[in-house]
């Protein structure tokens, strides 16, 4: 996958799982903010991300770091990095 | 599927409805709000001593009743129609979700066999200081400023005390009329209490008194409680994605039914019943 298509990914399954509009989904979005997520919200974020990715995440500490869809964005691709050099 | 009919054309008699409507509930909500205020501890120690219910329930039920009272005001101009209220489908204790139109929403819901319900909303209702006393006895739950955990516990106790929840889990009301996106707190809730979920929609309350607009006008009304779920009934039980989506088809399916049968049947005189 290439990061593009791994930013296309997560932004498409966010706006799904949280009825987004897409026009919305820009990496500078603030989660809560911007997109008006809560605090149960980011739990199932995590779990929308693990399904798509088929990979774990929710033991990460650097998940406490994410503020932004950006942010997201940057983890989702580091992470899928780290795996395949694995 | 439930935006005002703000493009209807209105007669002569409407705007005297709506100057009507506007000349007299106002200052009679206001009244009763007033008197309900004064009469409240009086009302709570009597009750006290003739139920020996607690603090909660007696608020809840005087909140219950002063619902009623608005009810009772407005009914001069609201025509309205409550499908599948019945105590034996839809008592406490339970989840009601419902969809949030208008401000008259929380009082429309008086109209629920039971006076036992906490409502759990966000942290601006808990600023009006004429109610925040009131919300805070009932134990209204501030989903937006408390903990998870915080807000669980309450939940729970609620619940096995034989009370129901009241969620709006859009967040807020919509100004579209459209159903926004579902919050998923009364879905996690059902899934760890195993209380089932009752949705609640609403139509025709953002035309009595919309989002943004000051002044009542005369509107139809309708309150529909749908078939209770239950967590424990659907394939993944632990699942409050699948409740929270299960529920939210339901209710974007029967508004749709409802707005339908709405503009098949203008003459709705007859088959309606009183709130």
């Amino acid at each position: 996958m290439t990061d593009r298509e791994i930013i296309e990914l997560i932004d498409k399954s966010i706006a799904e799982e949280f009825e987004l509009d897409e026009a919305h989904m820009k990496p500078e979005a603030l989660l809560f903010d911007d997109l008006e997520l809560d605090s149960l919200d980011i739990v199932d974020l995590v779990v929308v991300l693990e399904n798509a990715f088929q990979f774990k995440i929710r033991e990460e500490d650097s998940i406490q770091e994410i503020r932004t869809l950006g942010d997201i964005h940057r983890f989702v691709i580091n992470k899928k990095k780290e795996l395949d050099k694995q | 599927m439930t935006r005002p009919q703000a493009n209807r054309m209105k007669r002569p008699v409407d705007f005297l409805l709506i100057f009507l409507m506007n000349l007299t509930a106002p200052p009679l909500i206001l009244l009763w709000t007033a008197v309900g205020i004064f009469l409240f501890p009086a009302l709570f120690f009597i009750l006290k001593a003739a139920t020996g219910w607690n603090a909660e329930q007696i608020t809840r039920r005087l909140i219950w009743v002063y619902g009623r009272g608005w009810l009772a005001i407005m009914l001069p101009f609201i025509r309205s129609e409550l499908i599948g209220i019945k105590r034996d489908k839809i008592k406490p204790p339970c989840i009601y979700v419902a969809n949030h139109l208008s401000f008259f929403d929380i009082y429309c819901l008086a109209v629920l066999p039971s006076f036992n319900v906490s409502i759990a909303i966000r942290s601006w209702p808990f600023k009006m200081y004429w109610y925040a006393p009131f919300m805070h006895m009932a134990g209204y739950i501030d989903v937006e400023n408390r903990q998870w955990e915080d807000i669980f516990e309450s939940a729970a106790r609620i619940l096995s005390n034989g009370g129901a929840l009241l969620f709006f889990p859009e967040g807020h009301r919509s100004r579209s009329g459209e159903l926004q996106r579902f919050y998923s707190g009364a879905f996690k809730l059902a899934v760890e209490t195993g209380a089932k979920i009752v949705p609640l929609c609403i139509k025709g309350t953002n035309e009595v008194l919309p989002p943004g607009r000051w002044w009542l006008s005369p509107a139809k009304v309708t309150i529909k409680a749908l078939e209770p779920v239950d967590p424990k009934s659907l394939a993944d039980s632990s699942s409050h994605r699948l409740i929270r989506k299960t529920v939210k088809n339901m209710m974007r399916q029967s508004l749709a039914e409802m707005t339908l049968d709405s503009a098949g049947n203008t003459d709705i005189a007859g088959s309606e019943c009183s709130l």
